[in-house]
């Protein structure tokens, strides 16, 4: 999908406008951000926008997360067995060492 | 608040004259009528007179002209410097457009009042001029990198191909030299297209990482934009409650409107809607009216209390 997002007053309505106009195009739209379909009319109307607004328009191409192939499972289980921590202000921290799970700073060196 | 107060030391800038020189010609205000001077052919259009009016003076004194080129005839004005309600007001002529509520609050500002905002709103402004946006061009680094991928993806290719035909020569007994000749340059083209795109990335990284810190930068101003907006709304809506019974009774007034007194005065036509703010306001410049409102520039000028040209 196409990410734009806006850093603008203009550019926050040119894109409003974009998306009334092209409801086809847009997947979906929050306030000042919206995700455009794969298209090359979508591609059109993001770079309208930033020939308009320049840096104000940023475009990202963004790709679904698939989490069986980003992350190993220790990532995963490591999510399923905080969230289902008994102690609800238990910081991840303490829980990772209290556990085998992966402590944070190695979660943050790990490149997806 | 009342009218003679807010604008009591303003009558002595109403009778203070401002000059119109045109074609020869020197008119003196506060009420100039500028129409059957000269015949329809050198008729001034009211707009070049107003940019006349708004036209920077050097000095800023009363007596200093500055002028303003029309297609036939050249109209200088000498007058105050209009204030931000004569961008709304200052010219009065059918079919004009206005937003009422901005050019009343204008008005309320000409007039001195202020709004409980005034001071955020300053300081708000003060700190967007602070905000810098470094420049950072990504569009250069992506351009760059396009087309390395195919690059390097063609010279492997080509590598590989080589590979394969010094192989067959050398099974069947052929000179392989000229063949190994060619392959060693592949395998050095190969190996700058690779070198290439590991510094294309490598530069588009770098674009990327100052783009994030621009792009922090433009949150800020934006954010600070979007409070400044709100604030200047909600100082406008508080000077248009100041004015808005003396403006609603301005309108009620306005020869000739067609508005029926009981609607809302906010809907009234545009030409009466300017009058009745030009009467709220304080104009120290005159004000350029192609309405036929009044019986004359001169009555115009004592119902707006204020200076007028008739163009």
């Amino acid at each position: 999908m196409l990410l734009v997002v806006t850093y603008s007053r203009g550019a926050r309505g040119s894109l409003r406008n974009v998306c009334r106009t092209h409801e086809e195009t847009v997947i979906r739209r929050f306030g000042r951000v919206a995700l455009l379909r794969e298209t090359a009319f979508a591609a059109f109307q993001a770079l309208r926008l930033r020939a308009k607004h320049g840096d104000d328009v940023q475009i990202e191409r963004t790709e679904p997360f698939n989490e069986f192939e980003a992350v190993d499972g220790s990532v995963r289980e490591a999510a399923r067995a905080y969230e289902d921590r008994e102690e609800p202000s238990l910081p991840y921290a303490t829980f990772a060492a209290r556990s085998d799970h992966p402590d944070p700073g190695t979660l943050r060196d790990t490149e997806l | 608040m009342s009218r003679e107060r807010a604008t009591g030391d303003v009558r002595g800038e109403v009778e203070a004259p401002f000059v119109v020189e045109t074609a020869g010609e020197r008119l003196v205000g506060p009420a100039v009528d500028l129409r059957d001077r000269a015949g329809p052919a050198k008729r001034i259009d009211p707009s070049t007179v107003a940019a006349a009016v708004r036209s920077e003076t050097e000095g800023g004194g009363d007596d200093e002209s500055d002028g303003v080129a029309g297609s036939e005839s050249t109209v200088v004005v000498g007058c105050s410097t209009p204030g931000a309600v004569h961008e709304h007001v200052g010219l009065v002529e059918p079919g004009m457009g206005l937003r009422i509520r901005t050019a009343l609050a204008a008005a309320a500002r000409s007039r001195g009042l202020s709004a409980p905002q005034d001071e955020e709103l300053a300081s708000l402004r003060d700190e967007l001029t602070t905000v810098e946006v470094p420049a950072a061009d990504t569009a250069t680094a992506r351009e760059r990198l396009a087309g390395t991928e195919s690059a390097v993806t063609a010279a492997r290719e080509r590598v590989a191909e080589l590979r394969g035909r010094v192989e067959t020569a050398r099974e069947a007994g052929r000179d392989t030299a000229a063949l190994r000749d060619e392959l060693a340059a592949a395998a050095r083209e190969l190996s700058e297209r690779e070198t290439e795109r590991a510094a294309a990335r490598e530069a588009l990284d770098r674009a990327e990482r100052r783009a994030r810190e621009a792009r922090d930068a433009r949150e800020r101003r934006r954010r600070l934009g979007d409070r400044a907006a709100n604030l200047e709304r909600d100082a406008r809506a508080h000077l248009v409650d100041a004015c808005r019974e003396e403006y609603a009774a301005a309108v009620a007034a306005v020869p000739g409107s067609d508005w029926s007194g009981d609607g809302d005065p906010f809907e009234a036509d545009p030409v009466s809607a300017a009058l009745a703010i030009a009467r709220v306001a304080t104009l120290r410049a005159p004000a350029v009216l192609a309405v036929d409102r009044f019986e004359g520039p001169r009555a115009a000028a004592d119902w707006l209390d204020a200076p007028v040209v008739r163009a």
